[in-house]
């Protein structure tokens, strides 16, 4: 992540044309945008393309952008609105809020690299505690806990008051706890190893 | 982490009233840092520096031309096209049959001054018969000398 000051002159090299800055914008942010998306859509390859779609969106609008806003909220939300499209198109899925917990099972795979580094059963838990969550809860813990954005700042992006992202955050995390205790993990320090 | 666990039961349809476990507790936490992970662990930093490079190499493809280079291109295309004629004059002694630009200049003003001195001396062809029968000019009156040359003043 890039501090504001870096970021907003890297963005105006970026709106000159200048090709390493468009990479530096890109390297900068192309991680946590994807671990964001996997983390809605649950399709690593997928989050991928729409994350570089994204970068190719927000990139050739940089003119359009107002410097008084965080580049990554901009980013962030072309990204999901993105996201939605390209599920509308693929499947149409109604969300429900009955969520069926799937203890040791992985609905969403990471890739072979991810796997290595991270462990299977790590991301088995992750992948089952996120997936304990319904909308908006998964954003917002997605942007609060993953991202590191604050209350305000998601306040803001999802233009609801600051109460109700703590409210959601509250359920959220209690969601994950009943999730992760009905999988019957054993001994998380062991899971975790 | 500072969230209260305690009375959760019965909220949100999560639960069913019972206490979540310390080792639920602690797993949460661990799940919620190895999220955070998922976006700030700089492992792999040279693969993500290649596909950074490589998508902005696409966008940088896909990028309208700037303004800049076809302002410089244009520049360049008016100093070729207003210096070719200078350049032919420096070239021109080696080549007999060019003609030099300042003698070009030269004879258009040639002969636009020699096209105003026809005009004129058509004019002129015009007004000269007219000038040829203009009325006698009359003679001035001849004037008594006076009296007295001496004495313009009546004697009083």
């Amino acid at each position: 992540m890039l501090d504001a000051r870096t970021e907003k002159l890297t963005i105006e090299r970026a709106r000159r044309g200048d090709r390493d800055a468009i990479a530096e914008l890109i390297e900068a942010y192309q991680r946590p945008l994807e671990a964001f998306l996997f983390r809605l859509c649950g399709k690593h390859e997928l989050a991928e393309d729409i994350a570089q779609e994204a970068f190719v969106r927000v990139i050739k609008s940089l003119h359009r952008f107002d410097d008084q806003y965080r580049f990554s909220t901009w980013l962030f939300t072309i990204g999901k609105r993105l996201l939605v499209n390209a599920q509308q198109k693929m499947k149409p899925v109604a969300e429900s809020e009955l969520v069926e917990f799937r203890a040791g099972e992985s609905k969403t795979p990471l890739c072979e690299v991810e796997l290595a580094e991270r462990g299977q059963r790590i991301a088995k838990l992750v992948t089952l505690a996120v997936d304990s969550l319904v909308s908006p809860q998964r954003e917002i813990v997605l942007l609060f806990h993953q991202q590191g954005w604050s209350v305000q700042r998601i306040s803001e992006e999802l233009k609801m008051p600051e109460g109700t992202i703590k409210s959601h955050l509250f359920r959220a995390r209690r969601r994950m706890l009943f999730a992760i205790e009905q999988s019957g993990v054993s001994n998380p320090n062991e899971v975790f190893q | 982490m500072n969230w209260h666990i305690d009375g959760m039961g019965g909220l949100d349809g999560a639960g069913d009233g019972r206490r979540p476990s310390g080792r639920a507790q602690r797993a949460l936490v661990r799940v919620l840092l190895a999220l955070r992970g998922e976006a700030t662990r700089c492992g792999a930093k040279s693969r993500d520096r290649a596909r950074a490079e490589a998508l902005a190499d696409r966008i940088m493809l896909e990028l309208p031309r700037s303004v800049l280079p076809l302002g410089i291109a244009a520049a360049v295309i008016v100093s070729v096209v207003c210096t070719m004629p200078l350049v032919r004059d420096a070239v021109a002694p080696a080549d007999a049959g060019a003609v030099p630009v300042s003698s070009v200049v030269e004879r258009g003003i040639r002969e636009n001054g020699a096209a105003l001195s026809d005009g004129l001396g058509a004019l002129r062809e015009i007004v000269a018969p007219f000038a040829a029968e203009t009325a006698p000019i009359e003679e001035p009156s001849a004037l008594a000398p006076p009296a007295n040359a001496a004495a313009p003043f009546s004697r009083s």
